[in-house]
């Protein structure tokens, strides 16, 4: 009650007179009705009534704050999280070499930050993924939606077409191998045109149109609950050659991974980023580093690099909170992104049962 | 012709004349890129058009702040002073703005039902038939796909028949279309552009009348410096919708960055960077909007070379000095990567791993890598056979096919003959490609190619 008249989110020139007439706290705002309020200071009376509303909105859910009720503030214990944390799925990429170092595949409530070298694969995860978070939950997926975000315009539609056809019969050969009715019931539902409806494609073509869309992305989302997956496939690109000013860059990225980090949180969802490689001059040598510079490199919780050793692609796991920095090989086939070898098929019946989305491999089969 | 950077007409006219002269014109205006406003963005749409009163408006414009773009660069405190608006109201305006930018929603279905409708449009197939294969289809619409490699290999040739290609009738593969053609090193040559048209199909091409038509619809723009190259540019969307344009071709972005952009200033490389970004994008955006295939052949070396350690460099020199100064005193700048790198020092040509090299720089390589969507690699194989292979595309593996140059254009060849036609591929910034290191030996063109392989950086 005893809270400054200035601190409300009023506008500056209101709150210029307010404070020229001499209020100071709320208090003394809240004695005073809104006509006798509009002769003093000079305003209209729809705007006095509008201020006093606001004051007395603020005040309420201070009070009921100070009195012992959350409603805003979260709080929970650390056991809660545990609990959530467990409970919470994963999306996964289908090499499970790389699920493995990633702790169970894409988290939720997370960025994941991809960078790489052009040509090495960022993008066919991102449809990838785009493709396995709708994977129904009886094969172990998440049965989400998807948003792609693109500023760089290389979403090929007939490429996720390949990688969703792979994913369909991976998942009917997983229901042939166990009979069950859910597993038929699923597949129904689960076929290209859904996969391929529930990918909510936005073109960005600078910096501008991505500002805006990701303003407007929590009212989309609201409108559409399922989505659990929201991909930015080039956030360097539209942020590298048009600002010159690197201030409001680094700016406006700050304010961008915070939109997306509450985002995350608010809506659980995970958020996946594609960052390029530039090149950092040394004493004697350069490296390739990620993109838009150092401070950028605390937006990401979970950042892959993604290069090249000869003939061969590798994925490092570079920055993760739980996880170890580890390198793995992975492919690009047509079905997708896929591990190098496959894994052992040696698998118990029990085990199977357990992780009903590993089939056991069959002979000659193109992985 | 329509001005649009603002600059008067008379400016303009004599940026010929004193190109000629040699000077780089461009260097020192190049805060002119900056100055080009790109057509159809909706980043410098006006306020007024996004929905807000026209009060609210004229009290921005004395901040200076009249387009969305500035609308959406600014804080929510910064707003709030500027608008005067409380928080909440401040962040309607802010939806309010953003949807009047934001880009239109489209499910993946819908664009695959898009494709479906018109599929032959969706590529423009090259007629050489494994390569169509290989890219399911031929030069993608919609993106850009660059053709590199080096200098002798066939690209203007691949343009001549690809420019061919899009003027013929949809029946016969064709997008029955105009081109557009940049030309920025006069490489152009019509009689050829005939030969190739003649050879290829003489069933179609039987009388003059149809020669002339294709030829009429094939337009060419010679443009000689980066602002030209820029501007041209800039004017294709409404050339393209005049003159239904199916395919624009750019040949080649390199000679006029190498001219203009000297690497040894260190000033140039953000620039120079600045301007293959702002032309990727604009290009990209008529790509997208019109669904056309946009090719752009020939930085003549590898824009593939990156960031390579001091070794690697070393060979790459020393192999084409010493057999180049077999008898003949040429320089090494033939094949010089100049693009890429910033030397100040190669001494001697011993092939020692010692040498010092001043310093890497990488940027065309890599901002440019990210751009296109796809790329295509041109090389020499021996004297007559030359290899095409696909480096970075989103649809297709790596693959590599022989072809030779005939009267007809580019003619690929079996791979039974060859033994080592396999690729696996690897990094299309790093991709060993083969030069051709001799030019005269013993008096005879001879024919060694010699690979020239990268070591990554890390």
């Amino acid at each position: 009650m005893q809270r400054d008249v200035g601190s409300f989110p009023l506008a500056p020139g209101l709150r210029a007179k307010l404070i020229g007439a001499g209020f100071q706290t709320a208090e003394e705002l809240l004695e005073i009705g809104p006509c006798e309020l509009s002769k003093e200071i000079g305003i209209s009376k729809e705007e006095a009534l509008e201020t006093l509303q606001i004051v007395r909105r603020e005040c309420h859910s201070n009070a009921t704050r100070t009195t012992g009720e959350p409603e805003t503030v979260k709080k929970c214990t650390a056991l809660e999280l545990l609990e959530q944390e467990q409970a919470r799925g994963f999306i996964i990429t289908f090499c499970s070499a790389l699920d493995d170092i990633l702790g169970g595949g894409v988290q939720l409530t997370k960025i994941t930050e991809i960078c790489g070298a052009p040509g090495v694969g960022k993008t066919q995860l991102c449809m990838q993924l785009a493709v396995d978070v709708q994977i129904p939950e009886c094969f172990g997926g998440l049965a989400g939606e998807a948003v792609f975000i693109d500023t760089e315009g290389s979403f090929i539609v007939d490429r996720v077409a390949d990688i969703a056809t792979a994913c369909v019969q991976h998942c009917q050969l997983i229901a042939e191998t166990h009979q069950e009715e859910d597993f038929q019931k699923s597949l129904e539902t689960f076929s290209l045109e859904s996969i391929l409806s529930h990918i909510y494609y936005f073109r960005c073509h600078d910096y501008t149109e991505l500002l805006a869309q990701v303003y407007l992305l929590p009212d989309f989302l609201s409108e559409h609950s399922k989505v659990q997956l929201v991909i930015v496939d080039g956030i360097a690109f539209p942020f590298r050659h048009d600002l010159e000013d690197l201030s409001l860059r680094t700016r406006l990225l700050n304010g961008l991974a915070q939109q997306l980090i509450s985002i995350a949180n608010a809506h659980k969802l995970a958020v996946v980023l594609t960052n390029q490689m530039t090149t950092r001059i040394g004493q004697s040598q350069s490296m390739l580093v990620p993109a838009l510079g150092e401070s950028w490199g605390h937006a990401a919780t979970i950042r892959l690099i993604f290069h090249w050793d000869n003939k061969q692609r590798l994925a490092t796991l570079y920055k993760s909170p739980s996880q170890k920095e580890s390198t793995v090989p992975f492919h690009i086939t047509p079905n997708g992104f896929r591990d190098v070898h496959p894994p052992p098929s040696s698998q118990t019946p029990a085990e199977i049962e357990i992780n009903p989305r590993k089939r056991p491999r069959l002979e000659g089969e193109n992985q | 012709m329509q001005q649009l950077s603002g600059r008067p007409l008379s400016e303009t006219d004599q940026s010929l004349p004193r190109m000629l002269l040699g000077g780089s014109s461009c260097c020192g205006e190049v805060g002119d890129f900056e100055k080009v406003v790109r057509c159809g963005s909706m980043a410098t749409k006006k306020l007024r058009r996004a929905g807000l009163s026209q009060e609210l408006c004229d009290r921005l414009s004395r901040h200076q702040i009249t387009t969305c773009r500035d609308f959406l660069c600014l804080s929510l405190l910064e707003l709030m002073k500027v608008t005067g608006q409380s928080y909440q109201n401040v962040q309607k305006l802010l939806c309010k703005v953003s949807l009047a930018c934001a880009p239109k929603m489209q499910t993946a279905y819908e664009m695959k039902m898009k494709r479906a409708i018109n599929p032959s449009s969706a590529f423009l197939s090259t007629t050489l038939h494994g390569l169509d294969k290989a890219l399911h289809g031929g030069v993608a619409c919609g993106s850009l796909t660059e053709v590199t490699g080096p200098p002798g290999c066939g690209k203007t040739q691949f343009c001549l028949m690809m420019s061919v290609l899009a003027t013929l009738p949809i029946s016969m593969g064709g997008l029955h279309g105009a081109v557009i053609y940049i030309d920025t090193e006069s490489a152009f040559g019509a009689e050829r552009l005939v030969e190739i048209a003649g050879h290829r199909f003489p069933n179609y091409f039987v009388t003059e009348e149809k020669l002339f038509s294709m030829t009429r619809n094939i337009h060419l723009y010679p443009e000689l410096t980066c602002d030209c190259v820029l501007k041209r540019i800039e004017t294709l969307e409404e050339e393209i919708i005049s003159k239904k344009v199916k395919l624009v071709i750019i040949d080649s972005i390199a000679s006029v960055v190498r001219k203009e952009f000297d690497m040894k200033l260190q000033g140039n490389l953000l620039e120079r960077s600045n301007f293959l970004a702002r032309g990727a994008s604009l290009l990209k955006y008529l790509a997208e909007e019109f669904s056309i295939p946009t090719q752009i052949p020939g930085l003549q070396h590898l824009c593939l070379l990156i960031v390579f350690p001091q070794q690697v460099w070393v060979i790459l020199t020393n192999q084409i000095t010493t057999r180049l100064n077999n008898g003949l005193d040429v320089q090494a700048n033939i094949v010089s990567p100049a693009d890429d790198l910033c030397l100040f020092e190669v001494s001697g040509a011993s092939g020692s791993k010692d040498q010092e090299l001043g310093y890497v720089t990488a940027a065309l390589g890599n901002t440019w890598s990210h751009s296109v969507n796809t790329r295509l690699i041109l090389q020499y194989h021996d004297l007559h056979t030359k290899q095409v292979l696909v480096a970075k595309s989103p649809v297709a593996p790596f693959a590599a096919f022989f072809y030779t140059i005939e009267n007809s254009g580019l003619v690929l060849q079996d791979g039974k003959d060859h033994p080592d036609a396999s690729w696996e591929g690897c990094s299309p910034i790093l991709q060993a490609i083969r030069v051709r290191t001799s030019i005269l030996k013993d008096g005879f063109p001879s024919a060694t190619a010699d690979t020239v392989k990268l070591e990554p950086p890390i």
